[in-house]
């Protein structure tokens, strides 16, 4: 291949090259090849580096997009970007949601700070209606309302102020003011709506331009005496409702709602309104909703509950009323009953007047006391009026009262009225006891008069001292007559009491006399015991006669065994026997 | 149903309520205009098969109580510009509306109505005037309150210029 007159150049510049021939091919090649070989390499390298391609394509994209869009396809543009940009924006937000709340405050601000404005200005309007309605005769029945049904007050307040009626509304190209629809409520009398909307608009763009109103804003509402006008701004059109009565302040909430519908639903009619206003006759629904839905709900004929529940306290009231009437009537009734059976009271009369109960009739001043009595049932003395006239009554238990105050009984002696009989019972002093009977039967009522187990003092005394001597026994020794030192002491207490009795019997006008009676036991013979017997009677007779006692007064007997104190079973028995007795004898004298 | 709102454009007194006085619908009294600046009329023209409803905001003449509010002209689809055949400063006071419609709301096609055609020998404008106008573009029309001679035509050419005929 040494002769071979092709001299093969090497395709790539790096190549040896051995020959002399080849190095000046080489420097040949290298004259013509290479820029273009330089232009080449850097063709591929800008081709095949993703950066260089990258830096390329950020000089011409948005020339690219901005030509994309004048040739009208905007649209395929935007929709393909639309995934991209939708997943850039929500991996930004799980990034840090900062980025784009910060990017986005100064728009989202004062849409916010509207929306907020719009809900407190509704607020405090409703806070002022309620404040209004409350000071007036309505807002008290209203105030009612809301005790009744528990709810709250500005609650009833806002339900009542549901009362008005949307006449009109207009829709209103904001530009030109012209009207794009306009609904009005049967049978209200109506201008010509291009008139009106006209002079509206105009109206507005007076206030805006004579107060220099920031942002665009103008009239929200126009007040005409009953009617009034409410105006909601949306970007193109106006809705403007005309309202007789007095609208709640959610209402304009509704106004929002339609005007930002209308805007949705009609958004390219309105960008291109050029005075056609047919495309807006759809409107009227939207409209028309803000005028029907208002109507106040008309009253209902039929009684409200709260009618029955009035008439119902209304009834329990009363039968709560009539039941404690009866209750009251009932127990003054039952006292006057109680009154009636009181001794010394007689009730001719009971009724009501004036507030009081009046009690007439006649009452002995020795019955019990009418006011007392009504206290100890309860009943207010406050409540009744009493007219008594006086009467001597002959119940017994007035008349007894009556004899006690008159005969004024003493100590001991007890007096008791039955049936007119007036029976006492005691010991009662000898000169209140005889003229008690002829006093007694002075008393008005008194028919009889009972004495029978009453005593005078003389008689009981004489009594006393009969059973005193009588029950008095003096012992003696067997066969003995003689008294004892004991015994002659027992006599001497025993004296003076004979001498007392001695004496009652003269003063109680009798002929008393004591026998001494002498016993003798059984034992021995029975004439030796009469002997016996007697002597033991002289024996204490002579020592009453040493004591001063008269001797006609007493008379010693000597009875032997023939009166035994007590049957002699044993020695102590006969003992008892072998003593002296008293035995008191008092006659009445014969009367001459 | 098409609307349109035009405006009635022209210094003080040159008659421009008075020329729509009798041919047009309205319920608002001239107050209006020395209270809000302007009263709103409405005119039905028919133009062929279709009628159309002009929306007239009666604008009030600016004088030396009261100014221009352009914010009413917004919106307008048209105008009338008029002015007054006897007193020849109206004429250029209608000029400088026409330069003020145009600054404020670009430009409308209008109908420059040259009024109380029924006193032409008293009048301070010629031929030559009108003719200059018309050169640069105007649509020149006399007009006169007192006879209606050319109002309706007026409204007429108004409608159809805007309606781009």
């Amino acid at each position: 291949m040494a002769d071979d007159p092709v001299i093969r150049l090497p395709l790539n510049p790096d190549e040896e090259v051995s020959s002399d021939a080849g190095k000046s091919f080489e420097k040949l090649r290298h004259l013509i090849l290479a820029p273009e070989q330089e232009d080449l390499a850097r063709l591929r390298e800008r081709v095949e580096s993703p950066d260089q391609r990258a830096n390329d394509l950020s000089a011409v994209l948005p020339e690219a997009i901005r030509l994309r869009h004048r040739q009208g396809g905007g649209d395929a543009l935007s929709e393909a970007l639309a995934p991209s940009v939708e997943s850039a924006l929500r991996e930004s937000v799980r990034k840090d949601p900062g980025t784009l709340a910060d990017a986005l405050f100064p728009v989202m601000g004062p849409a916010i700070r509207r929306s907020i404005l719009q809900t407190l200005r509704q607020l405090f309007e409703s806070f002022n209606t309620a404040m209004e309605q409350s000071l007036s005769l309505r807002g008290l029945q209203w105030r009612f309302e809301a005790l009744r049904t528990g709810r709250s007050f500005s609650e009833v307040v806002l339900l009542h102020s549901l009362v008005f009626r949307t006449e009109q509304v207009f829709l209103i190209h904001k530009k030109t003011g012209l009207p794009l629809c306009h609904v009005v409520a049967p049978s209200v009398a109506m201008e010509d709506p291009s008139l009106v909307s006209g002079m509206l608009s105009a109206i507005q763009d007076f206030v805006r331009d004579s107060f220099h109103s920031p942002q665009g804003q103008g009239i929200e509402k126009l007040q005409i005496g009953e009617l009034e006008v409410w105006i909601e701004d949306g970007p193109q059109a106006v809705i403007a409702a005309v309202i007789r009565g007095m609208a709640p302040p959610a209402y304009r909430t509704e106004l929002v709602e339609t005007v930002e519908r209308v805007h949705r639903r009609f958004a390219e009619q309105l960008e291109r309104f050029q005075g056609e206003t047919s495309p807006f006759s759809a409107a009227a629904e939207d409209l028309t909703s803000c005028l029907n839905s208002q109507f106040r709900e008309k009253r209902s004929l039929r009684p409200k509950p709260y009618v029955f529940v009035f008439a119902g306290i209304l009834l329990a009231l009363l039968a709560g009323w009539l039941t404690f009437v009866g209750w009251r009537n009932h127990r003054w009734r039952t006292y006057v009953e109680t009154l009636g059976r009181q001794p010394g009271m007689v009730v001719t009369s009971f009724g009501r007047q004036g507030g009081h109960f009046i009690i007439s009739g006649l009452r002995d001043p020795l019955s019990s006391d009418p006011l007392a009595l009504l206290q100890s049932v309860g009943l207010d003395p406050r409540q009744v009026q009493f007219h008594w006239g006086a009467y001597y009554a002959l119940d017994d238990p007035i008349l007894q009262q009556r004899a006690v105050n008159l005969l004024r009984p003493p100590p001991g002696v007890n007096i008791t009225v039955a049936d007119g009989m007036l029976s006492t019972q005691g010991v009662a002093p000898d000169d209140w006891f005889t003229t008690l009977s002829a006093r007694a039967s002075t008393i008005p009522g008194i028919r009889a008069v009972d004495v029978s187990r009453l005593i005078g003092a003389n008689q009981a005394e004489f009594h006393r001292l009969e059973s005193l001597i009588q029950s008095t026994v003096l012992t003696f020794p067997v066969g003995s007559a003689e008294l004892s030192s004991a015994q002659s002491d027992s006599l001497k207490l025993l004296s003076p009491e004979i001498g007392a009795f001695l004496a009652k019997a003269q003063v109680l006008h009798k002929n008393a006399i004591i026998d001494i009676v002498g016993h003798s036991d059984s034992t021995g013979a029975e004439s030796t015991n009469r002997l016996l017997s007697q002597e033991r009677a002289d024996s204490v007779a002579r020592q009453l006669a040493r004591e001063g006692l008269p001797r006609g007064s007493v008379r010693p007997v000597g009875v032997a065994s023939a009166q035994p104190l007590r049957e002699e079973t044993d020695e102590q028995a006969r003992q008892s026997n072998r003593s002296v007795t008293f035995s008191v004898s008092a006659t009445a004298p014969p009367k001459s | 149903m098409l609307q349109k709102k035009i405006c009635m454009l022209g210094s003080f007194a040159v008659g421009k309520t008075s020329l729509v006085r009798r041919y047009v619908e309205s319920i608002y009294s001239d107050v209006y205009h020395t209270t809000v600046g302007v009263k709103i009329d409405k005119k039905t023209v028919q133009h062929g098969q279709q009628e159309v409803t002009l929306v007239l905001w009666d604008l009030y003449g600016e004088d030396e109580f009261q100014k221009m509010r352009w914010s009413y002209v917004k919106g307008a689809s048209g105008y009338l510009l008029v002015a007054d055949g006897t007193r020849r400063l109206t004429v250029e006071k209608a000029m400088q509306l026409e330069e003020g419609v145009r600054q404020a709301v670009g430009s409308l096609p209008f109908i420059f109505v040259l009024n109380k055609a029924d006193l032409s020998p008293a009048w301070e404008i010629d031929a030559k005037v009108e003719d200059e106008l018309t050169v640069k573009g105007w649509n020149v029309m006399r007009a006169s309150a007192k006879t209606g001679e050319n109002v309706e035509a007026a409204f007429q050419k108004l409608t159809a210029k805007m309606l781009g005929e």
